[in-house]
């Protein structure tokens, strides 16, 4: 990974974003995750350069459950793989910074990462069947972490592994130790994905669509083993989905990103009940809901989430956003508060706040 | 007389030993005991997880995979009786829109190509130039996509592809499994909206298998819901969602979540143990039973439900033994939000 000082080159007079999430602090506190200003370009020889995250910040306390939402490509995933430096290093530009309690991720040394990773923060991927090694059986690789982190000899590793199966709600625990992660459902990978993840008791927890390869009633089943254990030990736990309902029921703070960039950062209540950049808005129309009476018509956003602009032109969401007006294309959006301070938002022409919907028309 | 009825529907898939003498040591009853109907014109959605046969049931119902018992009927003739040539003229009536767009369309082939493929087939006289471009501008496509090909397009714009070949020869009956679940959010809505229209255009018939019950709901008029290869509910989609009577549906039901906090917060949660068992080992009595929160003692391990319609809720069709005395409040689930263990 290349690491440049240069700050990215922001046009001359440009006022800066916001940040995220800051003001949600309790009682002043300092943020567990201080991510700021974090871009990521992906090179490759003979084509343009692809910036996938472009200048995120957010910050993230103890105990809080961030919510990342945002559709394929919208740098959600990057943003995470990113700031736990889990990108490969070729072709690949990481500029910004990412505090974990004051330490920058981004240029500590190899091997201190490596200790931090898994120890302090902990990530569950979105395929358990690609995450786990699929040649070693689950006990081996959950003892692997205990034994690395927390210096337990072989006996004790695999007490605590069968604990912490237990734990996640794997029945006959033992006994799975020694099974293979093709032997096991696709429900219980992703509880003993969890179970690793939770293995040194970490203080961050990064989920990267934890149920989206799941069942519903699976599904349902490991946010509600997130949702306590995030009450119960005070773990942060940023979430990161495509699907606005697991993020209603389980986040306090939810960031909306699109094609790079956060759009929108509320707290859940005021995201869902005023959404006010016209993507947000869109989004939460476009989908059938079980509560609402059957025949409300869906609104789809027109076009596809490639038909965009770059940034630095415009906003990226203006080819497909019905509330286009020519400030959109005159330069880039600024991140700022809208009515509360808590809530953030990047649009010139926004959703008007608490105002009838009908002035979302598809063309 | 409906257009589509499934009486009985048994696949079972064989399971194999031994590498010289081969012997049948058992079989997975993909779809064991299905009974349907879809009306002209209207829409059956078929919910359930994975595993649970809805994907070999649409295929079943296409002559896609042999079936075991039971039987087909579509628009009074019955399927299985039929073979080479009437088959095949029976096969232009129904298509299938499959899941992935991608994975369905032939990469080294132009949409022009592959929209007229099913029209050379099934020998209707070329040129299908006009038929095709009509094709593109019923699923919304531009005239240009005809030289282009499946890579140089969106996952939105490939299902549409998909969807125009299906129609392109007017089937009556279309079989969309998972039809928008490989799609971005933003994008669901647009397919759903084009199904719901070339519906309202084309007097289409659909059978949509989902596992995404929203989406069912906003496009089906029934609902059937199926649990490892039997179903175990079927009602009108506004009566299955406002009263569920089967313990399966009303845990499904609560397992979505809904986009809106304050209706998230007061939501009350049924949540099941475990996982689908294995279907080639299938519990005995009521196939539920290992995972029911409302499960009671030895009826429901004993006896098999059969799909009944209770006294106060007509047309409305559940397999379960005690289904009024769940509706009623009479039992209570042994679990509900609280964590559970496997």
């Amino acid at each position: 990974m290349r690491r440049t000082t240069e700050q990215r080159s922001a046009p001359a007079g440009a006022r800066p974003d916001a940040v995220p999430g800051a003001t949600t602090g309790r009682g002043g506190s300092v943020p567990l995750l201080k991510v700021r200003d974090l871009t990521v370009t992906f090179g490759s020889r003979g084509r343009s350069d692809v910036r996938a995250v472009d200048g995120v910040s957010l910050d993230v306390f103890a105990g809080q459950t961030v919510g990342i939402v945002g559709e394929s490509g919208s740098g959600k995933s990057v943003t995470s793989l990113a700031a736990l430096g889990l990108l490969g290093k070729r072709g690949v530009t990481v500029t910004g910074s990412v505090e974990f309690e004051g330490d920058d991720l981004l240029t500590m040394p190899d091997d201190e990462l490596r200790a931090l990773r898994g120890r302090d923060v902990a990530m569950v991927f979105q395929d358990p069947m690609s995450a786990l090694n699929p040649v070693l059986t689950v006990g081996r690789q959950i003892t692997e972490i205990l034994t690395r982190h927390r210096d337990m000899d072989r006996r004790e590793a695999k007490q605590e592994a069968a604990r912490l199966l237990d734990s996640v709600g794997i029945a006959d625990a033992t006994r799975r130790l020694t099974s293979f992660p093709h032997q096991l459902s696709g429900g219980m990978r992703q509880r003993v994905m969890i179970a690793m993840a939770l293995a040194c008791s970490p203080r961050l927890l990064i989920a990267d669509e934890p149920t989206t390869a799941l069942d519903v009633t699976i599904s349902a089943q490991i946010l509600e083993l997130l949702r306590t254990l995030v009450s119960d030990t005070q773990t942060a736990l940023v979430m990161i989905t495509h699907d606005l309902g697991v993020v209603a029921g389980l986040c306090d703070q939810v960031h909306v990103m699109y094609s790079g960039r956060i759009v929108e950062s509320a707290p859940r209540k005021v995201l869902f009940a005023d959404p006010a950049h016209p993507y947000t808005h869109g989004l939460l129309a476009s989908v059938p809901r079980l509560d609402q009476p059957r025949g409300t018509p869906l609104q789809p956003i027109p076009g596809s989430p490639s038909d965009t602009l770059p940034w630095s032109r415009g906003c990226a969401f203006a080819p497909r956003c019905s509330r286009q007006v020519d400030e959109c294309l005159g330069g880039p959006p600024v991140l700022e508060p809208v009515a509360a301070q808590s809530h953030l938002l990047r649009c010139v022409n926004p959703v008007p706040l608490q105002g009838p919907p009908a002035a979302e028309g598809t063309p | 007389m409906s257009l589509l009825e499934v009486r009985g529907l048994k696949v079972h898939f064989p399971i194999k030993k031994g590498l010289v003498l081969e012997r049948t040591v058992g079989a997975v009853r993909a779809v064991d005991g299905v009974d349907l109907s879809v009306e002209r014109g209207r829409t059956l959605g078929v919910v359930g997880e994975s595993g649970c046969g809805k994907s070999t049931l649409g295929r079943a119902v296409l002559a896609l995979e042999p079936v075991v018992e039971g039987t087909v009927v579509f628009d009074g003739q019955d399927l299985s009786q039929l073979k080479g040539a009437d088959l095949r003229a029976m096969r232009k009536r129904m298509q299938m829109v499959f899941q992935d767009p991608l994975a369905s369309l032939d990469p080294r082939q132009s949409v022009g190509s592959i929209l007229s493929e099913p029209l050379r087939t099934h020998g209707e006289k070329g040129p299908h130039d006009r038929r095709v471009r009509e094709l593109l501008d019923l699923v919304g496509l531009p005239t240009s996509a005809l030289n282009r090909y499946p890579h140089e397009f969106s996952g939105g714009q490939r299902q549409r592809i998909g969807i125009a070949r299906a129609i392109a020869l007017n089937p009556e009956l279309i079989i969309a499994d998972e039809p928008v679940s490989a799609l971005d959010v933003s994008i669901q809505a647009q397919v759903v909206n084009l199904l719901e229209e070339l519906q309202e255009r084309l007097g289409l018939t659909y059978l949509v298998i989902a596992h995404d019950l929203a989406v069912v709901r906003h496009i089906s008029d029934d609902v059937a819901v199926m649990y490892l290869g039997s179903v175990v509910e079927v009602a009108s989609s506004d009566d299955l969602y406002a009263a569920p009577l089967h313990p399966y549906t009303i845990a499904l039901l609560s397992a979505i979540p809904i986009p809106d906090p304050e209706v998230e917060d007061r939501r009350e949660r049924v949540l099941l143990r475990g996982d689908l068992p294995s279907a080639s080992d299938p519990p005995s009595g009521c196939r539920f039973h290992t995972r029911c929160p409302f499960r009671q003692p030895t009826r429901c391990d004993d006896e098999v439900p059969a799909l009944r319609v209770l006294d106060a809720f007509p047309g409305h069709q559940v397999a379960c033994h005690f289904a009024e005395q769940v509706h009623s409040g009479e039992l209570q689930p042994a679990i509900t939000t609280a964590t559970t263990a496997v």
